[in-house]
């Protein structure tokens, strides 16, 4: 859905349905240089089961256009902002990746918009290494080729998908290069210098879920791990795939969220 | 393009690891129409496209799903279906793209089926297209006009082995917004993958080299990824409210792999020419070597050209990787592996000479078909064109004269002998006439 929100055109996915007033929202956040093609296989499935879904490109990713926003704070701000302008009071939020840094701050600075938190191949920081982020300023289409080839598992890339003939690598590819090639680099460089996960990982007062990719080499296992326990109640999960789970193990994080969302209620 | 192994690597291993349940090496045939329903939830969120799995076998099926996938990685596309036929593939991408009052931009130097589709069936339902010379680049633009959606040729056109300049076409399609879609059939993603080229879509006859052994009909639509759907005016049934799944756009919900999922729900679901899992399998087999028959079938096509150009019976001799071809440069090009492994030739007395080449041939198999292991010839003046006359035979760029061969992977000098019994029996009917 389209709409013209701060001056600028920006879509998010409801899953080809109106928002409706009386029904809980899912806010699903992607990751760096991605868009919400990363949630393709969780947006309408979440709609089937009778919640709002919000999955937002965010400013000059995807659809979206607008200034893209240059650190994780000013992510936050651009969120919750965009839920206020669509009357969503109270969300509960699906990040990946770069998302998870996003949802950990909304949850530490804006608590009360907050009912839920998966957190999905995340951490409470996101250093990336000079190299990636040097490739991704002089060479995004090559910076797009190693995340996408580093982000999955030999399944993945052998093509091996549960989604009849599609080949994750190529679409990865695709979805990436969607955005304005100097995308990737911005929020590459938005993950390295954001601090504050560990402190508002502590903070948070809810009961959230993490679901883990053992062979994550973007956001390692062992990083989501420590941000598990700096959580005071954090359940958790880990799946046998790499770090584009929610495209790799679609099915496998779809029945988590939804376990979750009733352990909620 | 993303790709974590080689291409004879993904040649055997894309689309499948051994099976979870039985450790089952090879790629099991998933001889099944349906598959039971865990349970209703699943089957509403199947029958949505909500998240990948099967429901019909029409739609989808495991041994079918492995072998769109290993065709999307060799072909470097986003995502694949597989199909009944190279000719259901094409119709599938037509009728994806195309409505009532749409027009395409087309080679006039394809497949005669190809050809057959788009002039003649296609007109009846209100899509016209303009044929236009393949490597005339300032003819193509010109003939896209706002209401073309679609610009289709061959890599390597069948028979006529003209060369499309597929990048610079491709240039132009992306300058004027309308996608280009190559059938890939005579070259395989191993001498050339369009995709890299430029191209946004590929089909393929797999009942060709892909499968390579002549014992499965078989076709497939490979999605690049590459296009730009969203103009909802121009592409309507793939960016504005589709009546499948409750009026979804295909290209809100699932962007690169807009068409592939509107071929699935819509051309499958709808039209439904789906190949059979057997057949599925077969052609995996044929994958699983396709690299090292295109090496054999390319290598036999120089010693084979080498041999006829040397022949006294041949009058002519064409194929693009030959100096004097018009196309030799764009071949060298883009195809610097070779061009396949189609010969023309015309042989010298004209069509009953031919006749009697053909008759006199015994390893080489006379029949209609390309691509398989086996050498196979044609003679268009005696079999698929015999009632037109030399003079409506040119018309259509075909001479009375013209063999077409598809090098097969015997040993070349058993082909050979073979031929010098065909051009004895030619020569014969050519001296009784001087
Ligand atoms: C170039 C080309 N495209 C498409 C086709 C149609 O393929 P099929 O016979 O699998 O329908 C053929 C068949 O000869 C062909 O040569």
């Amino acid at each position: 859905m389209y709409k013209d929100f701060k001056g600028n055109k920006v879509y998010f996915s409801t899953g080809g349905l109106n928002l409706v007033n009386d029904k809980e929202t899912l806010c699903f956040v992607h990751g760096a240089g991605q868009n919400h093609y990363s949630f393709t296989q969780q947006i309408r499935y979440f709609v089937s089961q009778g919640y709002n879904v919000v999955a937002p490109d965010f400013p000059s990713h995807g659809f979206s256009e607008g200034n893209q926003t240059t650190s994780i704070e000013e992510d936050m701000l651009w969120l919750a902002e965009l839920l206020a302008f669509l009357k969503i009071e109270k969300a509960t939020f699906i990040g990946h990746s770069q998302g998870c840094l996003t949802i950990l701050e909304l949850a530490e600075k804006k608590p009360e918009l907050v009912m839920g938190l998966v957190f999905v191949a995340g951490a409470m920081s996101i250093p990336v290494n000079d190299f990636l982020i040097d490739t991704s300023i002089n060479n995004p289409e090559k910076a797009y080729d190693f995340m996408v080839t580093w982000g999955q598992d030999s399944y993945g890339s052998f093509s091996i998908s549960d989604w009849p003939g599609h080949n994750h690598l190529a679409e990865g590819n695709a979805v990436m290069k969607m955005n304005d090639p100097s995308v990737l680099s911005t929020d590459l460089k938005s993950c390295n210098l954001y601090e504050n996960g560990k402190q508002a990982a502590s903070k948070i007062n809810i009961n959230c879920l993490a679901v883990l990719a053992k062979f994550d080499m973007m956001t390692p296992l062992k990083k989501g791990l420590q941000m598990v326990e700096n959580i005071k109640q954090c359940d958790y999960k880990i799946l046998e795939c790499g770090h584009f789970l929610p495209i790799e193990k679609p099915k496998e994080l779809n029945a988590l969220i939804k376990n979750y969302l009733i352990s909620l209620k | 393009m993303s790709e974590k192994y080689r291409f004879d690597t993904m040649s055997l291993h894309s689309g499948h690891v051994p099976d979870k349940e039985t450790g089952s090496r090879a790629v099991p045939i998933y001889q099944t129409t349906s598959y039971v329903f865990k349970d209703t939830d699943e089957a509403a969120a199947l029958y949505n496209m909500e998240v990948g799995g099967h429901l019909y076998t029409r739609i989808s099926n495991p041994t079918i799903a492995t072998l769109e996938q290993r065709l999307a990685s060799l072909d470097g596309g986003v995502s694949c279906v597989a199909c009944s036929s190279g000719m259901a593939a094409m119709h599938l991408v037509v009728t994806a793209i195309c409505s009532n009052g749409d027009h395409i931009v087309a080679s006039n130097k394809m497949y005669g089926a190809n050809i057959n589709l788009l002039q003649h069936t296609m007109t009846r339902f209100g899509i016209e297209t303009e044929f236009v010379n393949p490597n005339n680049l300032e003819e193509i633009e010109k003939a896209i006009k706002p209401n073309t959606k679609l610009v289709f040729g061959e890599v390597i056109g069948n028979p006529g082995l003209d060369v499309m300049n597929v990048p610079e076409v491709a240039k132009i399609c992306k300058k004027k917004n309308v996608p280009l879609a190559i059938d890939a059939t005579f070259n395989t993603p191993f001498l050339m993958k369009p995709i890299s080229h430029g191209a946004n879509i590929v089909i393929h006859s797999l009942t060709k080299w892909i499968g390579g052994h002549g014992i499965a009909i078989g076709g497939a639509v490979i999605n690049g990824g590459n296009f730009d759907w969203g103009n909802k005016e121009k592409f309507p049934t793939i960016s504005g409210p589709h009546f499948a799944m409750n009026g979804i756009s295909f290209w809100e919900e699932f962007g690169p792999s807009a068409l592939t999922a509107k071929i699935r729900a819509e051309g499958m679901y709808n039209f439904g020419p789906s190949l059979s899992p057997n057949n599925a399998f077969y052609i995996l087999q044929g994958i699983e070597t396709l690299s090292l028959r295109m090496k054999k079938h390319i290598e036999n096509t120089k010693m084979m050209l080498e041999f006829l150009k040397e022949n006294e019976a041949v009058s002519w001799l064409r194929h693009p990787d030959l100096e004097n071809h018009p196309d030799h440069k764009i071949a060298k090009k883009i195809l610097p592996l070779g061009s396949g492994s189609i010969i023309v030739f015309g042989i010298k007395g004209g069509r009953d000479a031919g006749k009697a080449f053909i008759e006199n041939v015994k390893l080489s198999s006379h029949l209609a078909n390309v691509g398989d292991a086996k050498t196979l010839l044609i003679h268009p003046g005696s079999t698929t064109h015999s009632h037109l006359s030399s003079e409506a035979m040119k018309m259509s760029g075909l001479t009375d004269d013209m063999i077409r061969l598809s090098v097969g992977l015997e040993d070349i000098e058993d082909i050979k002998i073979d031929f010098e019994k065909g051009f004895k029996a030619a020569a014969k009917i050519l001296s009784k006439r001087s």
